[in-house]
């Protein structure tokens, strides 16, 4: 029996319920599985597919006792919802994995097919028992992970995307934006799958009163959408990069998170979800307080 | 069998759009391999390789349509507590939509093609029998419909299910089939037939590609009675839907989903546009009710009625399942959720005591 599955069974006892991945998805990748019984935990796997930040159930469990299987970047989801008092630090028992690079599936299956069978031994990849690159396959939050070092950052296209959106001026950012948001479909996965965005059914974006945005799918309308979720996580994003892997249509969000992180890191000297006593800096109405660059 | 070579393809779509506007699957750039049906024009790559994110119900259903304008204009109104609800004084004016162009709609798959078959029941019937939408009926009828057969297909592909599987032929005009150096293409209505009169199709003797088999659900039409009968069972429609993390993406990616909300986008106090959107069951606003009642208050409700929707309750009114086994709303799902295995689940599940 591994490791996991027997700390999932000895939490289980704790709390009933474990949240953690099982082999059941198409292909044999992991998919994300609820565990309440011993029996039930021995399905319980970690490898590079366990892709989703288990976190965001959290704060729809909040009134009962939980464990939670977590990855690094999933764990400063947990940090940030117990430091903003959403989730209870009592009631929230933590599996932490350590990860190796977790795999973009969505891109390998856009490739290979969905349900092309994957297998990665930590150093080769291979998809329908092919070798692949790698890094071409790897979840750009990783590349950049600052938990994680990682050897392959070279190879990021993502990085590269990043860099060439560094150098364009406003107004062809503008122009870059528009595009990509032309496509968004408002299906609001990058919410849902967000485990900061936890205002759920009362989400400022489907509100009908006071009607903030309009009801048409549009880039203009998809623009203002994304400009307040993204205000809305500003100083609270713990870049687990879910917005990016649920977005159906393929839109770079982390590009717009990244750049508020690190504004919000040069201007309060805050990094989300890495301590859990520390008082969001947008969550405090301390003006004269440090961190504003103020003598 | 007619003929078209590979590089006569884009030959044909100029043609088309000269006088139709022109849908067609492509990668777009930026977007990690995101394939959609997007509007043709000249120069645009096409993918007819991979299979497209999003249906391409857009082409009937789009995603925002203006039902019709308005605008308060003075003179003639009889106030608000008479008739037409313009202040006294003053006059409100309608503007009706435009009609839609022709369209053609090319590279659909045959889940794609029955789906506007599967539609059509509701939304495009002869007046006065039954409900239709002039909207949808004007766009329909004024489609022209290219199916791609699929020689191939993947693990979320259960189109097999559901009648005729990758041979289907309902919904569309011409099916064209991928061989050596081109497309094989066979009419299956007189429009399509009068397209394929056009000389830039050359007459062949090549027989068509045998076509995929995909993955198989067997007695799909048992959960229109069987559905009903779980209906109040909570639990199983928790245990169902608890990886669900309630965004629109199956409702949205999906070719039969067709909710939709109207709202008013209004210019300014004088003057706006009535619009009718996408909407998605699996939201909750989309049950909210002004009271602040909610009828499917919980993400269970909501699954529920997503599931009863497509295999129990459009089966019983309009004589069709509202699902073709396109495979979308699983390859898209970002929790991982497979509809299949809750089809399978409440094929499997005998009704609990109460």
């Amino acid at each position: 029996m591994s490791e996991l599955v027997s700390d999932i069974q000895k939490i289980l006892g704790e709390t009933g319920l474990v949240l953690g991945w099982a082999a059941t998805g198409a292909g044999g990748v992991a998919a994300p599985e609820r565990f309440h019984t011993a029996e039930e935990a021995e399905a319980a796997i970690f490898d590079s597919t366990c892709v989703h930040n288990l976190a965001v159930h959290l704060p729809r469990l909040k009134a009962r006792a939980v464990g939670i299987v977590a990855k690094a970047c999933d764990a400063r989801s947990i940090v940030e919802l117990i430091a903003e008092h959403e989730i209870d630090r009592e009631l929230v028992k933590v599996i932490a994995v350590t990860c190796p690079e977790m795999l973009d599936v969505k891109t390998i299956w856009r490739r290979h097919g969905y349900g092309a069978v994957i297998e990665d031994d930590g150093g080769e990849l291979r998809v329908n028992g092919e070798l692949v690159d790698r890094a071409a396959y790897t979840q750009a939050k990783c590349l950049g992970c600052e938990e994680r070092p990682s050897a392959s950052i070279s190879a990021s296209v993502r990085l590269q995307l990043s860099e060439d959106f560094q150098i364009m001026n406003v107004e062809e950012r503008r122009t870059f934006w528009r595009e990509q948001f032309s496509r968004c479909i408002r299906c609001h996965a990058c919410r849902e799958a967000c485990p900061m965005c936890y205002c759920r059914d009362v989400c400022i974006m489907q509100t009908s009163d006071p009607h903030w945005t309009g009801g048409g799918i549009n880039a203009g309308e998809a623009e203002m959408m994304q400009m307040i979720r993204v205000n809305h996580l500003a100083g609270r994003c713990t870049a687990c990069g879910e917005c990016e892997r649920a977005c159906p249509v393929g839109i770079p969000l982390m590009l717009l998170m990244e750049e508020q992180n690190r504004a919000i890191y040069e201007m309060f000297d805050y990094r989300a979800g890495v301590d859990p006593e520390a008082k969001p800096p947008l969550l405090t109405f301390d003006i004269k307080g440090d961190g504003w660059g103020e003598e | 069998m007619k003929f078209i070579s590979s590089d006569a393809i884009p030959e044909l779509l100029e043609a088309l759009s000269a006088s139709s506007v022109v849908w067609a699957p492509r990668e777009l750039t930026g977007s990690g391999g995101t394939v959609m049906f997007e509007r043709w024009r000249t120069g645009d790559p096409i993918d007819l390789e991979h299979f497209s994110s999003l249906s391409a119900k857009d082409v009937v259903l789009p995603r925002t349509e203006k039902l019709f304008g308005y605008t308060y204009a003075f003179g003639g109104g009889l106030g608000g507590a008479f008739g037409n609800g313009a202040p006294a004084g003053e006059q409100l004016v309608i503007e009706p939509a435009e009609p839609a162009p022709p369209a053609v709609l090319f590279g659909a798959r045959a889940c794609d093609a029955k789906a506007l078959d599967v539609l059509d029941a509701l939304f495009n019937n002869p007046e006065g029998e039954a409900y239709n939408d002039p909207q949808y009926q004007s766009r329909r009828k004024s489609l022209t419909v290219i199916t791609l057969a699929c020689t191939t297909c993947d693990e979320a592909c259960f189109c097999s299910s559901f009648g005729n599987g990758t041979s289907e032929k309902a919904g569309s005009d011409i099916i064209v089939y991928p061989v050596e150096g081109g497309l094989l293409a066979e009419a299956v209505s007189s429009r399509g037939e009068a397209l394929l009169a056009e000389p830039i199709f050359e007459e062949s003797e090549q027989a068509p590609p045998p076509l995929a088999e995909t993955a198989r659900i067997e007695g799909l039409e048992r959960l229109e009675e069987k559905l009903p009968r779980l209906f109040d069972d909570m639990d199983f429609w928790q245990e169902i839907s608890e990886r669900c993390t309630s965004c629109g993406f199956c409702t949205y990616g999906c070719p039969t989903c067709y909710c939709f909300n109207i709202h008013d986008e209004m210019r300014s106090d004088r003057e706006g546009e009535r619009q009718r959107s996408w909407d998605a069951c699996m939201f909750a606003l989309y049950t909210q009710e002004t009271s602040g009642h909610n009828p499917r208050p919980t993400l269970a409700h909501r699954y529920r009625n997503r599931i009863n929707h497509k295999f129990s309750y459009y089966p019983e009114n309009q004589g069709k399942i509202l699902c073709t086994g396109c495979g979308r709303c699983i390859r898209g799902c970002p929790a991982g959720l497979d509809i299949r295995d809750v089809l399978r689940a409440a094929l499997e599940e005998a009704p609990r005591e109460p």
